[in-house]
């Protein structure tokens, strides 16, 4: 090929006009199609079960409604009423100390039983542990109340005639103010912290162990090693049980409601048991609604903090 | 960069998907609501009667299905066993129902829900009660006014109840022997009673409560609100109700009798509840009572069958239940709640209440007619699992397998004492309910308690009473 093919000049172009965008292929379209499909449930289920209740709740909290008489709108008339009723900021503030400790203490036993599961075990045994661990968890959280609710009494308790055995005085686990909190928070620790075993299980898998055995050679102990790599390269898996650990604590409604009712008092009244009670028991919807709606605020703001404080102190390898 | 020209095409489908989702919103907002009866299937012109699960078994629903079958062979009948673990379960669910659009036509209902349902959902049955007079004479004569006036708001009677339970004293014998204690005689004092519980604690060992009670509206605090001749709301009558005594009541039973108990003002702080109270929270401190949140219903037949328990307040219900758990008929008795300043004592009754939004009302009348027959009763009731509303159903004969040897207190609380009161349940029962068992519990913490606990019940059940069901 030989210059004198090119003109020595060139015509005159139009000016240089973008080129369209290429469309999409068929099998793209295709492909979409495809995705759109296989999608389709689960948006619909998003929006039918969740999307469409909150926007519901949203609604029906500015509403006066009974359910026997039509609804009549309240502005917002519910609203300030949450912000005064004494046992709607109780609850709040008994749903965020529970939150604290629930899921501080599940996290640490959780965290602490799958290092020691992981370490040098039988096969066999770390089975064992990994079904009992999350056994729990698959019960209904009422019927463990239940039978908590009868192991805890102070009269006629097992967990008391067995202190007596030793001498000890009947604790007053579930008629005490200050017992009654505690006591609930353990028996939802013991039923959840099975969840966030098997993430930390999980997790301690992934870590590689050559960076175990670079540290080792380096002449780092097993504090060190836990704390400078174990820690660091779980944060990911620390994060989602966190995360996941305060939305279920923010949402604690059976083992309160089955093992105290919420009392002495409102000693451990949760921001579902006030929604249960006006919605089902006082009929006051719009009441509940509102005290819901604040709910999804409150959780979406702690998660989203969660999140924040995230990219601080999660590590990804 | 995209293209911000829309191509026409592009702009005809998106006008057409605008067209398409304004056209949806359009049908769906000219629709009339949707509720559960649209259902296919779901109306099958049947009378729907809403019972509490727990208390109809299969046995139960059989019977009164093919009872009434006989007796009305046009009329279909579905008994709708609501499984609820107690009345105001129960009717959150009733409720639930209504809102879904699948109201039944009859409901039965409590004390604890009878002016709720009388002043929202229920057609009083006046008219029907006149027109049928005749055929309903046997029934108010076998049946204590006391009752059916807990069945009557504001001049009118919404049920005619079939059942109740006075809240009596159950003891265990073998406590009572174990402590050489007597059977207490009928008109026992309080300090009789607290007598007994030191007789019961000094002879029993640490695992043993002598008074066990659940803190609850029947049976919990208010039985010695009653005692101390008080109650947690001002009690008075509405007027009216004239109609009803003047036809079926003798002068002497109808006397004092009104349109129906009003609940009202609060008075937590009255001086005589506060000593009930303190009255309770001494036995607590003195090991005699289990404490508000302790008592359950649930394991009570438990240990009081074992001998962990000697005394507590119960109605007739109790002897077929200690009989089912194995109890023997001479293993434990019943006496009156102890007196007070009054030996004015508390029960709860129970019968069917129509719903306004029943298009079969005349069907369901038949059936409220049906339910009260003593025959009826007769089959319902075997068990001894609560007490008939028909005196007559009250013989040696029924308590013989089951015990109690005085199982003529059961329905002696109201003859003898024609004062007896129903549960103070105005229609906001939910919220009054739940602000005296919150602070009860606080309250019996400790005797310094009782006051600020009955302080801040007032202002909670002033709030309560001002709301609008």
């Amino acid at each position: 090929m030989t210059n004198t093919q090119i003109p020595a000049v060139r015509p005159k172009q139009p000016a240089a006009q973008p080129a369209p965008a290429p469309g999409p292929s068929t099998r793209d379209r295709g492909t979409r199609l495809l995705a759109t499909l296989f999608l389709a449930p689960t948006i619909v289920g998003i929006v039918v079960f969740t999307v469409v209740p909150i926007v519901g709740s949203v609604v029906l909290s500015l509403f006066h409604w009974n359910v026997i008489d039509d609804p009549r709108f309240a502005g917002a008339a519910n609203y300030r009423e949450v912000f005064t009723d004494s046992t709607v900021l109780v609850s709040f503030g008994n749903t965020l100390v529970f939150m604290v400790f629930a899921v501080a203490l599940q996290l640490l036993i959780a965290l602490v039983l799958a290092l020691a599961v992981n370490g040098r075990m039988p096969v066999w045994l770390r089975s064992v542990f990994r079904s009992a661990f999350f056994f729990p968890l698959v019960l209904s959280a009422a019927s463990i109340s239940v039978v908590m609710k009868y192991l805890f009494n102070q009269d006629f308790g097992v967990v008391n005639w067995l202190l007596g055995l030793v001498g000890v005085a009947p604790v007053p686990w579930l008629t005490s103010e200050n017992a009654a909190m505690a006591t609930v928070i353990l028996v939802y620790v013991w039923q959840q912290f099975g969840f966030s075993f098997l993430l930390f299980v999980g997790g301690l898998n992934n870590i590689p162990k050559e960076v175990h055995e670079a540290a080792s050679l380096d002449g780092a102990t097993g504090l060190r090693k836990h704390l400078s790599i174990t820690l660091p390269l779980l944060s990911p898996t620390l994060l989602v049980a966190s995360v996941v650990g305060i939305i279920n604590a923010l949402q604690v409604f059976e083992q309160p409601y089955v093992l105290t009712n919420g009392g002495p008092g409102d000693a451990t009244r949760t921001v579902v048991m006030v929604i249960y009670e006006s919605a089902f028991e006082q009929l006051r919807f719009g009441e509940a609604s509102a005290v819901g709606v604040l709910l999804f605020v409150l959780i979406m703001a702690v998660t989203a903090l969660q999140f924040r404080l995230s990219r601080r102190f999660v590590h990804y390898q | 960069m995209t293209d911000a020209h829309l191509t026409r095409r592009t702009l005809l489908r998106y006008g057409a998907y605008g067209a398409g989702a304004a056209a949806l919103a359009g049908t769906a907002a000219s629709w009339d609501r949707l509720t559960g009866a649209d259902i296919p299937g779901r109306d099958d012109g049947s009378l729907v009667v809403a019972t509490l699960g727990p208390a109809y078994g299969p046995e139960a629903i059989r019977t009164l299905t093919e009872g009434f079958k006989q007796v009305h062979p046009d009329i279909k009948l579905r008994i709708n066993a609501v499984q609820a673990v107690d009345w105001s379960d129960f009717f959150a669910k009733i409720l639930t129902q209504i809102a879904a659009g699948t109201a039944p036509d009859l409901v039965y209902v409590a004390t604890e829900g009878v002016q709720l349902f009388a002043q929202r959902l229920g057609v009083p049955l006046d008219d029907w009660v006149k027109r049928d007079a005749e055929e309903l004479r046997e029934y108010f004569a076998d049946v204590h006014p006391s009752l059916v006036e807990s069945m009557m708001y504001e001049g009118s009677l919404y049920q005619l109840p079939v059942e109740f339970n006075a809240a009596d004293m159950y003891l265990n014998n073998q406590v009572l022997k174990r402590a050489g204690a007597d059977f207490p005689a009928a008109d026992w004092t309080r300090d009789d009673f607290t007598g007994l519980l030191r007789d019961m604690k000094k002879s029993s060992g640490s695992q043993f409560t002598p008074y066990f009670w659940t803190n609850r509206l029947w049976g919990g605090v208010v039985p010695w609100l009653f005692a101390n001749d008080t109650n947690l709301l001002a009690e008075s009558k509405a007027p009216g109700g004239a109609w009803l005594w003047d036809s079926f009541y003798p002068a002497a039973q109808r006397q004092g009798r009104g349109g129906g108990f009003r609940w009202t003002t609060p008075q937590a702080t009255d001086a005589r509840v506060e000593e009930a109270y303190d009255y309770l929270a001494s036995l607590v401190q003195e090991g005699l009572c289990s404490r508000p949140e302790g008592g359950n219903g649930q394991n009570l037949i438990g240990v009081f069958s074992t001998g962990r328990v000697g005394v507590t307040p119960a109605g007739g219900f109790w002897a077929g239940g200690l009989h089912l758990a194995g109890m023997k008929a001479d293993s434990f008795d019943v006496q009156y709640f102890p007196r007070w300043r009054t030996q004015r004592m508390q029960y709860g009754a129970a019968g069917y209440a129509l719903l306004r939004t029943s298009k079969r009302q005349e069907e369901a009348w038949e059936f409220i007619k049906y339910a009260a027959r003593r025959d009826t009763l007769m089959r319902l009731f075997e068990t001894n699992q609560t007490t008939p509303a028909r005196r007559s159903m009250l013989t040696a004969e029924r308590y013989r397998e089951t015990g109690p040897n005085h199982w003529q207190v059961f329905y002696d609380t109201l003859d003898k004492f024609p004062d007896t009161g129903p549960i103070p349940a105005p229609p906001q029962v939910a919220e009054v309910e739940q602000v005296l068992l919150k602070h009860t519990g606080t309250a019996l913490a400790s005797r310094r308690s009782v006051a600020p606990a009955l302080r801040r019940m007032q202002s909670d059940l002033e709030k309560a009473m001002e709301r609008d069901v």
